[in-house]
């Protein structure tokens, strides 16, 4: 049963390829599949953290204004504009900003038990005020080369953010599927109470989701913040939606306990190549209206096969 | 009973971004407004976004003309651009019985019924940096004519690929699919294009006002479309993105980018030669213009009827119909960009 959803986003990235690569095979080039890889990554990273975090039955909608403070605090930090610090600062303070952001909201939602709608919600205001605040209005110019290299840098000959991604997404598989921790999060998210009684801690697993994914979204900023030359103020909007589309879409419920890494992924790369193949087909002045409505279609696909494999369910 | 208390979670969330989303901190405005007197006034200016660097050095320029002119100025705007926190900003100005409000509308029929109730409760209402509806709006403060833009557009990205004899594909990189200042331009871009038989339109793209989508466009339409010779980046964000996305793909001199934002958001690129020409008119002398049409409204020193408006230190502006015209394009290049800092 944890295979369900998978097929689904699969066949539909195969057909999307297929057909940008019959109407244009510059679509296959290593170039093009490597710039793919590329602007997946961040969302994948982010998206490996989420899904924990809705596989434990919770949500975080903050993601995306995280993501927006973690690069303002990372250019203020470093820029030689702002303050100047060594990047190897900046990349410290921005890590520890995403664990103790995530951290926080984990707090909230098992100590303090609000709804992680609320609190994240709540949370999504708070960082975007902070972040408005740190911008003061203008952009951030100039980040320096040492924050640059963690977007456009390589490691043995793979770019930081594929190596990033790969490393993240194979941490996360080894967590879910082989680690005690793991397990007792999809536990956790199936049924909270009957977890309790078997004596998980509930509280704590869904603590440590909600930081790793904090943790992540800054990981996340550092590859794909640092690949433009300047921070602008509208870093992060709308991140959290995508991120949550990937999920959703990758085959994770929204009710909590299930999921799979490889769901993620595809629905990562399903959600984050449309954009490329719209502009591969060359439909000239059309993609400019194509593109939303793709993704709300690819969007209700996977939430109706979600409610059909539910029904199948019920019915077995 | 879980999808119950979901539904439940899920209502409060909403309510929670109908409280909270909309402008905060400023119950009353800060001095409070003096409708009626004809001393110091209170004028409202309304971005399209708050926070960007294009905006703030518009906001810098009406507040001089704010000093010069006793007027209490309340810049303010969604830092996300929503057009509907937008209109909800007009209409409680409108309440507060400020004497003037500016509008720089994001999409201007989500904004003109809020324009128009403020406009009868006897509020000035004008637009400014892209235009309503004119029973929207008094008179339309325009920094410069769309085909103005579009044809600069186009004739600079010729002269920076190498002239008119170059062959290939200029494809768009716009803002969004409804930005009307965008759309308006595109009209005018294409228009301005059939001057040149030999270049021809390809994909048109939105950035959804976001850097990287901007980037990541860029270089998919170099990969998808090996002719092509020019990219159009007709956003403040598109631009730099647009840029930075061809200096990675190593086409920097093979494929020219040119398009709309501050000086010094580009400066860089300028410098390296990834982007030869950068297109704007003066922001600061724009917002200067908007608080003395809108203060000069009031005050009734100028109708909206009359042919120029002495605009302080900018002197005489030409009024065309409704429209109050800023005048020049400026196009920064490497010799000249060093001498404007916004």
């Amino acid at each position: 049963m944890r295979l369900r959803g998978v097929p689904g986003p699969a066949l539909v990235l195969a057909l999307l390829c297929a057909l940008a690569t019959a109407i244009n095979p510059a679509f296959l080039s290593p170039r093009n599949l490597t710039d793919l890889m590329l602007a997946a990554a961040p969302t994948l990273i982010a998206a490996c953290g989420l899904m924990l975090v809705v596989a434990s039955g919770e949500i975080d909608i903050s993601i995306g204004s995280l993501l927006g403070l973690c690069a303002a605090v990372a250019g203020t930090l470093s820029s030689p504009d702002r303050l100047g610090l060594p990047p190897s600062l900046a990349v410290a303070a921005t890590l520890a900003l995403g664990l103790g952001v995530g951290l926080l909201n984990g707090v909230l939602v098992s100590l303090v038990r609000v709804p992680s709608i609320i609190v994240t919600l709540g949370m999504l205001s708070v960082l975007k005020g902070a972040n408005e605040l740190l911008m003061g209005g203008k952009w951030i110019t100039r980040l320096p080369d040492g924050l640059r290299a963690w977007g456009t840098g390589s490691v043995l000959g793979v770019p930081v953010p594929i190596a990033a991604c790969a490393a993240v997404v194979a941490l996360t598989w080894l967590l879910a599927n082989r680690t005690a921790w793991g397990r007792r999060v999809f536990a956790v998210g199936s049924n909270a109470d009957s977890a309790r009684l078997a004596g998980i801690p509930v509280g704590r697993t869904k603590l440590a989701a909600f930081g790793l994914a904090g943790l992540l979204v800054a990981l996340a900023t550092l590859v794909s913040v640092p690949r433009l030359s300047l921070v602008d103020s509208g870093v992060g909007v709308g991140f959290e939606l995508l991120v949550v589309t990937c999920v959703v879409v990758g085959g994770v419920s929204i009710r909590g306990g299930t999921g799979t890494i490889l769901g993620v992924v595809l629905g990562v790369l399903l959600l984050s190549s449309v954009r490329t193949v719209l502009i591969f087909l060359q439909l000239g002045e059309s993609s400019l209206y194509w593109e939303r409505a793709i993704q709300g279609a690819l969007i209700l696909a996977a939430v109706m096969g979600d409610a059909a494999g539910r029904r199948r369910e019920a019915r077995a | 009973m879980r999808a119950k208390t979901l539904l439940a979670a899920a209502t409060a969330a909403m309510l929670l971004i109908g409280g909270c989303g909309g402008p905060q901190g400023q119950e009353g405005s800060p001095n409070g407004p003096t409708q009626g007197e004809k001393g110091r006034i209170t004028i409202c200016l309304l971005p399209k976004q708050k926070g960007i660097p294009y905006f703030t050095s518009c906001a810098e320029g009406a507040q001089e003309a704010a000093k010069e002119l006793d007027v209490e100025l309340i810049y303010d705007g969604p830092t996300d651009g929503s057009p509907e926190k937008a209109a909800a900003m007009v209409e409680k100005w409108a309440l507060q019985g400020v004497d003037a409000i500016c509008v720089s509308p994001n999409d201007p029929n989500v904004l003109a019924p809020a324009m128009k109730a403020a406009r009868q409760k006897g509020v000035k209402v004008i637009t400014w940096d892209a235009d309503a509806p004119s029973d929207a709006r008094e008179v339309f403060v325009n920094q410069a004519t769309a085909e103005q833009i579009g044809t600069a557009l186009v004739d600079t990205l010729v002269k920076d690929m190498g002239g008119k004899d170059v062959k290939g594909e200029v494809a768009i990189i716009t803002a969004t699919a409804t930005a009307a200042n965008q759309n308006e331009w595109i009209v005018h871009i294409k228009e301005r294009l059939k001057a040149y038989p030999n270049l021809r339109l390809g994909s048109v793209v939105p950035s959804n006002e976001d850097q990287k989508l901007a980037f990541q466009a860029a270089q998919d339409l170099i990969k998808a479309s090996p002719d092509l010779k020019g990219i159009l980046a007709i956003s403040s964000t598109a631009f730099p993105g647009a840029a930075e996305g061809i200096k990675q793909a190593g086409k920097a001199g093979q494929v020219q980018v040119t398009g709309l934002s501050t000086p010094n958001d580009m400066r860089a690129y300028v410098k390296d030669g990834t982007v030869k020409s950068v297109i704007l008119w003066n922001t600061k002398d724009l917002g200067y213009l908007t608080v003395q049409v809108a203060a000069q409204l009031v005050r009734g020193t100028f109708k909206g009827t009359d042919p120029t408006v002495k605009a302080g230190r900018l002197g005489e502006k030409r009024v065309e119909g409704d429209n109050v015209l800023l005048g020049d394009i400026l196009v920064f290049t490497k010799d000249n960009i060093d001498q404007f800092q916004f």
